[in-house]
């Protein structure tokens, strides 16, 4: 966007003659530029000074999305299909040995990798070259980009079009390349995104690039397995980690993984209900240690993990063996847990809201009312809660009414 | 139209005790945006040159302004920007997007100019724009790609629905499939990500709540939930955060408050208090809204800070729709009285 | 070249310690002609880094002078050469450094460096974990908690404690604005005020007094001397990287950066002359100015307007010693450097705490001990074996203490069969202020250069112009944590 998070800058007199023709002069370079690509392109001049040209302006604005297109024509219609010398400059990476070792694809394909039945106009139908895909060029050149954009994205890590870009490049090579070397540019890709997320833990275009890059190594295409222990290992990781505990992004990754994790483990209930307490274990001394200044992002997992103990779509996920019974008893607990917990935490909004919400809960799941002792204490939480969130206070006034009914 | 960023700064000088919305400079800001071809910045954002009309028209008839820019040159520009397969680019030349035909359809919605489409648009007039918007639905999972590259986010149903129904052609596309993929979407507390396992993030719950209600099936969002976790994006200022433990920011003013009115939650937040946030952020002098107080303003901003205050029914300002961020009075006259009697 | 004794010198500094070196540095790069020099034949004073062979020359110099300072009692202990495994290499496989510092990440000395450009030949490496030794457990050593995460993992922190430790913490990095708290408290002893405000077992406060790298024990840490020191070491904690709080200029640590700054002053025009000291000065009147004509030890006289000496007249009663012990281990000692935050680099130095009195029945332990393990990659010995600086505060049985430090610490690192090759014993005297003892740099040593220097351009301008070191922030250094910017 435009200007987010821009400070203010000190007042400052208007641009100076020597700033407005310097400023013109950058205006005109990059207005030259664009209309140079222009022409090059509706002369359909798929070359590797085109390409190059593409690169000068992306750098300067990589959210000019309509340029990456340029450049995704460029290659598929021109570049991958063009002799491997005419690579070679632009190979970025000293290293060419891959280059050596692969044959060429064997695939003769022209079909489009559009996913969709829309087709720009722009685009020529019938690529001047059917041959793409002989694997030196076309990954001398995905490697070349690939290297390309990594600096770009280090500066605008929040540009959607970069990680679409650079994720389209990489199904090119599914497409382009033997699987191995097209896994092993995934590969790389976990390392980078690693990387990324280091920097910036919260990145929810590094979380979700995460996601692509692990289902695209699981896939069968690409001779993959599960990774779901690695990738839940990595979640585990991420939350010890700076600043993690108010990850919420990683303990929501947790909670996606945390199914898929237990079915592939055939775990036993016994397994099961034994993961359950050690994940209610890491949860509440995450709460009891986050808890100042009170974070949202622990309790917001703890919702989660109770989710799958109170609410009727949430069973499956973790225990789906659980009697009624055994479901009343855990929440009895954690209940207990809760009250302990607000001793010398008085100030803690999120326990009574909590105390409250699974008060209500346990009564719906034994199909009862609240008893007297029950509907007393939600009154005592209801008013901290007044009392301690004044902000939310309509929130509160229905939670009364539903109280009451 | 630009969005290029300032001159303005948000509350330069200290706003009275009493806030007050400063409505003519924030008039004659949208009117400048496009006086400002001398600055780099204006060229370097012309891939949001649409988008950026949008916000300012959007902006402008809320404070009850939609003569401030002419209509006409509005129409010539949207139709310029439409390419050969019928979708909307950023400005003339550049690529379509669902992102900007959405934005293309709703500036013509709003100075009732759809009907130039036939006239003057591209073979097909709306249908045309209507089978570019429905040929990036992916029929096996009911979501939609942004544009010929394939990328799926949850925001291009949002832009669909949107474009389709003002053009009164959702039937061109499945429906319940698009709902199915966005209750995939959906997550255990109550919010969206941009695709199925990804995280909650309002300007997705934003989409999916939008869309859903388009398509008349809110029944699907947990209503609860969802209203828990959005209200709780109020910070301790008023302003509202986009996701836990992050800064709040005036574009998440409308992205989460129309969301919490779409479910009816909209009373779970303190109103007062994010309206004195919006406000906080305009530049009374020089017009528009920043993010945060003391950062420069821009249009994007100034749109949603805006949106924002007249969801909240501020004093002065049109009444907006939630799903469409337009007016409402612009929404009944396209779509029909019935559209809001609808229950 | 001109003969020192042509130049009218506006600083004549005696010594090469690191306040020395950074203040000639910081006077050369403000247009002053300063000449230093040293009576050592090597850089750094008291905190010079050493080979072997350096090593056994200094020893017989400090061994043949009962009056030398800052250091006494040396005393030297080799492995026998024997059984054929691996023992000490070549003398300059080893720098060891007498007074070896680590710098917190918050220091202004990083900052300095950074802004004197001065950084760009040195090398810095993470001080990863820290270790409090702990006889009564089983396992003896136990990682200290790197900030909340590790915290919330530690299994042996009751879940009330873990709340009761976050309340300090936060307490603590904000102890500024929060004096009602603790000023009442301000000579009290940490540990009592641990106990009773925040209800801190004596385990958590053996903890947290392990930060503030006290050689006191714990209850007889000043609270207002202890606060500032365990917030700095909190809030330092990932300022350059996730997982650790403090670095180590490689290549033998405040000797190194002594050189650097030395080499960068005499590129701005500082002349070195090493193996000569002030022997005599008088007051001379030239042209109605006072200078100082100063013999030096290799005969030759110079004419200054100005003499910082090596540091004198002050109260002997209240001089601290230390005792150190500069180990060698025939073993990398990788259980003691471990990665456990995602992202976090290597460290190079782990710092071990020994509690007073946590040392095993029979060795009178009065004070804490602190044992700085540096890996070879700090370029201080060869790979698999490690250095280690001991140090506590001197008393009758400071060396024996020192030793059941280094064997208990051997004891509780079985698995790496580590085995002392060299032993190097000696006592250290505080020379201006305790500053100079202190096992992190301290901020206060920058305070006085940068008074010492502010006297002189004063002095000399009449108005003072420049600034110190010329503070300006670097790239990447500040966080960058706003990302409201995830647009729609």
């Amino acid at each position: 966007m435009a200007s987010h998070g821009v400070p203010r800058v000190a007042e400052t007199a208007q641009r100076t003659e020597a700033q407005r023709l310097e400023e013109e002069r950058q205006i005109r370079e990059y207005r030259d530029l664009e209309e140079l690509i222009s022409a090059k392109i509706a002369e359909r001049q798929y070359t590797l000074e085109v390409l190059e040209l593409t690169s000068k302006l992306l750098k300067k604005n990589p959210e000019y999305y309509t340029i990456w297109n340029v450049r995704r024509r460029l290659l598929i219609y021109g570049l991958f299909s063009k002799p491997s010398d005419s690579s070679s400059h632009l190979t970025a990476s000293p290293n060419s040995s891959l280059t050596d070792t692969t044959k060429a694809s064997s695939e003769n394909s022209s079909s489009s990798t559009i996913t969709t039945s829309g087709a720009s106009t722009t685009t020529p139908q019938n690529p001047a070259f059917p041959n793409r895909g002989r694997n030196g060029t076309t990954l001398d050149l995905i490697r070349g980009d690939l290297e390309f954009l990594f600096p770009i994205m280090v500066k605008y890590p929040k540009c959607y079009w970069l990680w679409n870009y650079r994720l389209w490049l990489l199904q090119e090579a599914n497409e382009s390349l033997e699987s191995d070397i097209a896994r092993e540019l995934w590969n790389r890709e976990l390392i980078l995104v690693g990387k990324m997320l280091v920097k910036d833990s919260r990145n929810f275009h590094g979380w979700g690039y995460r996601r692509k890059v692990v289902s695209e190594l699981e896939s069968p295409k690409l001779g993959g397995r599960s990774m779901v222990e690695s990738e839940f290992e990595y979640t585990t990781k991420m939350i010890h980690g700076d600043k993690g505990l108010s990850n919420f992004s990683a303990w929501h990754r947790r909670s996606k993984l945390i199914p898929r994790l237990l079915d592939e483990r055939n775990a036993s209930d016994e397994t099961r209900r034994q993961f359950l307490d050690d994940e209610f274990e890491l949860i509440i001394s995450a709460m009891y240690t986050d808890s100042y200044p009170y974070q949202q992002s622990a309790w917001f997992y703890y919702q989660f993990l109770m989710t799958t103990l109170t609410d009727y779509v949430g069973h499956g996920s973790i225990t789906p063996n659980f009697t009624p019974e055994d479901r009343a008893e855990y929440v009895t607990r954690q209940l207990v847990i809760l009250k302990d917990m607000l001793d010398g935490a008085e100030d803690c909004k999120w326990i009574y809201n909590a105390l409250i919400d699974y008060t209500m809960a346990l009564c719906r799941m034994e199909e009862r009312k609240p008893d007297l002792d029950e509907r007393q204490d939600c009154a005592t939480w209801l008013a901290e809660l007044r009392k301690l969130d004044p902000d939310r206070s309509g929130r509160w006034d229905d939670l009364e009414k539903s109280l009451r009914d | 139209m630009s969005l290029v960023s300032g001159p303005g700064r948000a509350g330069g000088n200290a706003l009275p005790d009493e806030l007050q919305l400063v409505i003519e400079p924030h008039v004659k800001y949208i009117q400048s945006l496009d006086t400002r071809k001398d600055e780099l910045e204006y060229w370097l954002t012309e891939h949001l040159r649409l988008n950026g009309l949008y916000w300012g028209l959007n902006a402008l008839h809320l404070l009850n302004r939609p003569d401030a820019l002419p209509r006409k040159e509005t129409i010539d520009f949207v139709l310029s920007c439409q390419a050969d397969n019928g979708g909307f680019g950023a400005a003339p030349g550049h690529d379509a997007h669902l992102l900007y035909t959405a934005s293309a359809v709703q500036i013509l919605a709003m100075v009732d100019g759809i009907g130039e489409l036939e006239k003057r648009g591209k073979e097909g007039g709306a249908m045309a724009v209507g089978k570019y918007i429905a040929d990036l639905q992916n029929r096996e999972t009911g979501t939609f790609a942004g544009d010929e590259w394939g990328e799926e986010d949850t925001r291009f149903i949002c832009c669909a629905f949107v474009g389709l129904s003002l053009l009164k052609l959702l039937n061109l596309v499945d429906l319940d499939k698009a709902v199915d993929y966005i209750v995939s979407c959906a997550n255990f507390d109550g919010g969206y990500g941009v695709a199925p396992g990804a995280e909650s993030h309002s300007g997705q719950i934003f989409a999916c709540c939008a869309a859903l209600t388009i398509a008349r099936r809110l029944d699907k969002v947990d209503k609860d939930k969802l209203g828990m976790w959005l209200s709780e994006r109020q910070v301790e200022g008023g302003g509202l955060n986009g996701r836990p433990e992050k800064l709040e920011d005036v574009c998440y003013s409308w992205w989460v408050s129309s969301s919490l009115s779409m479910i009816g939650r909209l009373h779970w937040i303190d109103g007062g208090k994010l309206s004195r946030f919006i406000l906080n952020c305009q530049d009374p002098e020089n017009g528009g809204l920043a993010d945060r107080p003391g950062d420069m303003v821009d249009v994007f901003h100034t749109n949603f800070g805006l949106a924002g205050l007249a969801l909240l029914e501020f004093d002065g300002l049109e009444e907006v729709d939630a799903a469409y961020c337009m007016p409402k009075k612009v929404v009944e006259r396209v779509l029909g009285p019935e559209y809001y009697n609808y229950s | 070249m001109e003969s020192l004794s042509d130049t009218k010198w506006d600083v004549l500094i005696s010594g090469t310690g690191l306040q020395n070196s950074l203040l000639a540095l910081a006077l050369s790069r403000s247009g002053k002609k300063i000449l230093h020099v040293d009576e050592n034949v090597y850089y750094g004073g008291a905190e010079a880094a050493f080979s072997l062979q350096e090593v056994d020359e200094w020893l017989e110099k400090i061994q043949g002078d009962i009056s030398s300072k800052p250091f006494r009692n040396a005393s030297l202990w080799k492995a026998e050469a024997s059984d054929g495994t691996a023992g000490l290499s070549f003398s300059r496989a080893y720098t060891l450094t007498l007074s070896p510092q680590i710098i917190y990440s918050r220091s202004k000395l990083l900052s300095n460096l950074v802004s004197s450009k001065v950084y760009r030949q040195l090398e810095f490496q993470a001080v990863g974990n820290w270790w409090i030794y702990d006889g009564e457990t089983e396992a003896s050593l136990r990682r200290l908690p790197n900030g909340r995460e590790d915290i919330s993992q530690d299994k042996s922190i009751d879940n009330r404690a873990k709340r009761s430790l976050m309340k300090f913490l936060k307490f603590v990095v904000n102890y500024e604005n929060l004096t009602e708290t603790w000023e009442p408290h301000a000579d009290s002893g940490l540990a009592g005020f641990l106990s009773r405000k925040f209800q801190l077992s004596p385990s958590l406060q053996s903890v947290i007094s392990a930060l503030t790298l006290s050689f006191e024990p714990s209850d007889q840490i000043p609270v207002k001397w202890a606060l500032p020191r365990i917030a700095r070491h909190l809030t330092s904690i990932g300022v350059f990287g996730p997982g650790f709080g403090a670095v180590v200029p490689k290549w033998g640590g405040a000797a190194e950066i002594s050189q650097v700054a030395c080499r960068a002053g005499a590129v701005g025009g500082g002349v070195y002359v090493l193996g000569t000291g002030i022997k005599t000065s008088e007051t001379v009147t030239e042209d109605g100015e006072q200078l100082s004509k100063v013999e030096l030890s290799n005969g030759e006289n110079v004419k200054t307007r100005r003499i910082v000496g090596k540091n004198t007249g002050h109260d002997l009663a209240n001089l601290k010693s230390v005792s150190k012990i500069i180990a060698v281990v025939s073993s990398p000692l990788t259980s003691l450097f471990q990665s456990s935050i995602e992202g976090s680099p290597l460290a190079a130095v782990s710092v071990l705490v020994f509690p007073s009195k946590s040392l095993p029945e029979g060795t009178a332990q009065p004070n804490p001990v602190y044992i700085m393990v540096h890996s070879s990659e700090t370029g201080e010995c060869p790979s698999n074996q490690c250095v280690l600086y001991a140090t506590t505060l001197k008393s009758d049985n400071s060396k024996a203490v020192l030793e059941a430090a280094l064997s208990a610490l051997l004891k509780s690192t079985e698995d790496d069969e580590g085995k002392l090759l060299y032993s190097l014993y000696y006592e250290q005297e505080q020379q201006a202020s305790y500053a100079s003892l202190d096992l992190a740099f301290n901020d206060e040593i920058l305070q006085a250069v940068e008074d010492q220097w502010k006297t002189i351009m004063a002095d000399d301008n009449g108005t003072l112009e420049g600034s110190f070191m010329q503070f300006e922030d670097r790239e990447g250094m500040n966080n960058d944590d706003d990302d409201g910017d995830e647009g729609f």
